[in-house]
């Protein structure tokens, strides 16, 4: 098995991630190299703290995927809101809606879960998404 | 056969999209049939599944859910949701997860799409071991002495039971199956806390706590019964396995036919089981399942869906089961009559399973090699490929290895020079027991019972 970088910030959003989805509020991992806490405040985002000799480059943003609760046709706004409604970048809280998943004539409304920039959609409006897919990214604001 | 009733109201049910609800090898083995009548196919996937080979295969793939089953392959709306967004006209559950639903199979029709497999209600009257027992002795079909009703609350009743069918007894949960709820009593003094105990395990594991007493047979070997009906009254029976080669209750190699059991009487057995099929008017494939002791069929139970062990009926009969009961399910009349219905050669069936073959624990990881047998005579249904990551989440069979020959012993030395030539790196399987079993002299012989295989792994940790 190979060795987890805890210093990757990649790694870190990737548990960061799995722990929102799973609704578990914190983690830690010790290794010979340095220990990792990672804990998800409500609201706030994650706090990472890592200490030891690695540490993350986190000059690059540690950016959030936005992936599809279930399966349905991704729509980026309502169909009643205005286009520049679908302008990006734009700043979002993380209780704001980012788009849709329609399921015939119901359409679910999908919040950004933390505050940010969202800065891409990862899926073309009205395509097919399953469980898990990407939908966007949001990055930190500066 | 008996005259075609055509006054069912899915008898005449068309599709061009089956949404398969299952993942594994028997999603590729489906996938296969799919394609050969012409149909396109949708695939499911949890995420540890995403990258699975019959997902991309498949004419649309649709991840429906998280790694756990219970959020993913077994969550009926999450499948149903799938089937509408790609616009699937039937879906096809395979074996295991919801296959045995009645309640799936009734949301699948009542969603207007074709459940590819029995209509609810059979599911229901075979799920229930006493209605399913009741049927049975209705339609001739010989069963395990003892009353088809559910034990009563008084206790001298139930002993005057069990003093009727005689000692050892066993105890079952009448909504149990695969081996779990059930308690075996050897006499009389252990009877009232046999019972206590599996009424317990029975309201807890399958949410009802009836239960029923049977004979308790020692030493029976496991045969089944493959049957094929459409929706118009017609029905055949395929011919008969040996499943007795069981750890845990969980079958580890098959065979067709059952060595040693004379034609006339599994003649019988089988035409009973094609009239019980008419009487509850049962609609694709089904499996019935029998304790076979002394020159005697004893029924257990029906399995209302296709079968693990289905390819070794397919290679002695040379009948596509799942081709066969997806048209049962398109509405389409049988196309063969018992007459039709031959058993050619001996076939074998080994499950390999990502295990270790010393502990059984499960063996996760990257595969990184694999060598499989091509040659005529040899079949291997798998879904696995050098690269494919085995998931811990789900059951250990990552591929079956099916021999056919002209008598029992060529495909006894057929199987044991596929199982040569099979292998897979990079994680633990069974296929050193399975190359060892197949040098044993009494399985060699077809002398062994549904303990044989746990009484030879024990002789072989003790040597």
């Amino acid at each position: 098995m190979s060795a987890i970088d805890l210093s990757d910030p990649a790694t870190i959003a990737v548990l960061t991630d799995a722990l929102i989805a799973a609704g578990v509020d914190g983690l830690e991992i010790t290794k010979a190299g340095g220990h990792l806490r990672i804990v998800v405040s409500k609201g706030e985002g994650a706090r990472v703290s890592l200490i030891g000799n690695a540490q993350p480059d986190f000059s690059a943003p540690l950016v959030a995927i936005v992936k599809a609760p279930m399966a349905g046709r991704f729509c980026a706004s309502h169909p009643s809101a205005p286009a520049e409604a679908e302008h990006l970048p734009r700043a979002v809280s993380d209780k704001d809606v980012i788009g849709f998943l329609r399921i015939g004539f119901v359409l679910l409304p999908i919040p950004a879960g933390r505050s940010g920039l969202l800065t891409r959609r990862l899926t073309e409006p009205d395509a097919l998404v399953g469980f898990g897919d990407p939908l966007c990214e949001i990055e930190p604001l500066q | 056969m008996a005259e075609p009733l055509d006054n069912t109201a899915s008898a005449k049910q068309r599709f061009d999209t089956v949404l398969i609800a299952n993942r594994g090898e028997i999603a590729a083995r489906i996938q296969r049939a799919c394609r050969e009548l012409g149909l396109k196919t949708v695939a499911i996937c949890s995420e540890a599944d995403k990258h699975a080979p019959y997902g991309k295969a498949a004419d649309g793939l649709i991840c429906i859910g998280p790694s756990n089953a219970a959020k993913s392959y077994l969550n009926q709306d999450a499948i149903l949701l799938a089937a509408r967004l790609t616009g699937a006209g039937a879906i096809h559950p395979g074996y295991g997860f919801l296959s045995e639903s009645a309640a799936f199979s009734k949301a699948v029709e009542n969603a207007g799409l074709v459940f590819i497999g029995p209509e609810a209600s059979s599911i229901a009257t075979m799920g229930d071991k006493i209605s399913a027992k009741r049927a049975m002795i209705a339609a001739g079909v010989p069963c395990v002495p003892g009353p088809d009703t559910s034990l009563p609350g008084v206790a001298a009743a139930v002993e005057r039971i069990a003093q009727e069918i005689g000692y050892p007894v066993i105890i079952k949960a009448a909504g149990g199956g695969g081996g779990r709820g059930m308690r075996v009593v050897p006499e009389a003094d252990a009877l009232h806390e046999a019972i206590a105990l599996t009424r317990e395990e029975a309201r807890q594991a399958f949410g009802s706590p009836e239960l029923y007493m049977e004979k308790f047979l020692e030493h029976p070997r496991h045969i089944e019964i493959q049957v094929l009906c459409d929706a118009h009254g017609n029905a055949a029976w395929l011919g008969h396995r040996d499943c007795s080669m069981q750890r845990r209750h969980q079958k580890v190699v098959e065979e067709a036919p059952a060595p040693g059991i004379a034609p006339d009487v599994i003649h019988s057995v089988g035409l009973a089981c094609v009239k019980a099929c008419r009487q509850i008017g049962y609609r694709g494939v089904g499996t019935f399942e029998f304790l076979y002791e002394n020159g005697a069929f004893y029924f257990i139970e029906m399995n209302t869906r296709l079968q693990v062990e289905h390819p070794v009926t397919e290679m002695t009969s040379g009948i596509d089961i799942v081709h066969a009961q997806i048209r049962a399910a398109q509405g389409e009349p049988l196309d063969l009559r018992q007459d039709d219905v031959r058993c050619d050669g001996h076939s074998f069936e080994c499950r390999i399973n990502a295990e270790d073959p010393d502990n059984f624990l499960p063996s996760a990881g990257l595969i990184t090699d694999l060598a499989l047998p091509q040659e005529p005579g040899i079949r291997v249904d798998t879904h696995i490929h050098a690269g494919y990551r085995v998931s811990p989440y789900y059951d250990s069979l990552i591929a079956k290895l099916i021999v056919h020959a002209p008598t029992r012993a060529e495909a006894i030395a057929k199987m044991r020079a596929a199982l040569a030539a099979t292998r897979v790196d990079g994680i633990s399987t069974n296929l050193p027991l399975l190359r060892a079993l197949f040098e044993d002299e009494a399985f060699a012989r077809g002398d062994m019972d549904i303990h044989y295989l746990e009484q030879w792994l024990r002789q072989r940790r003790t040597a």
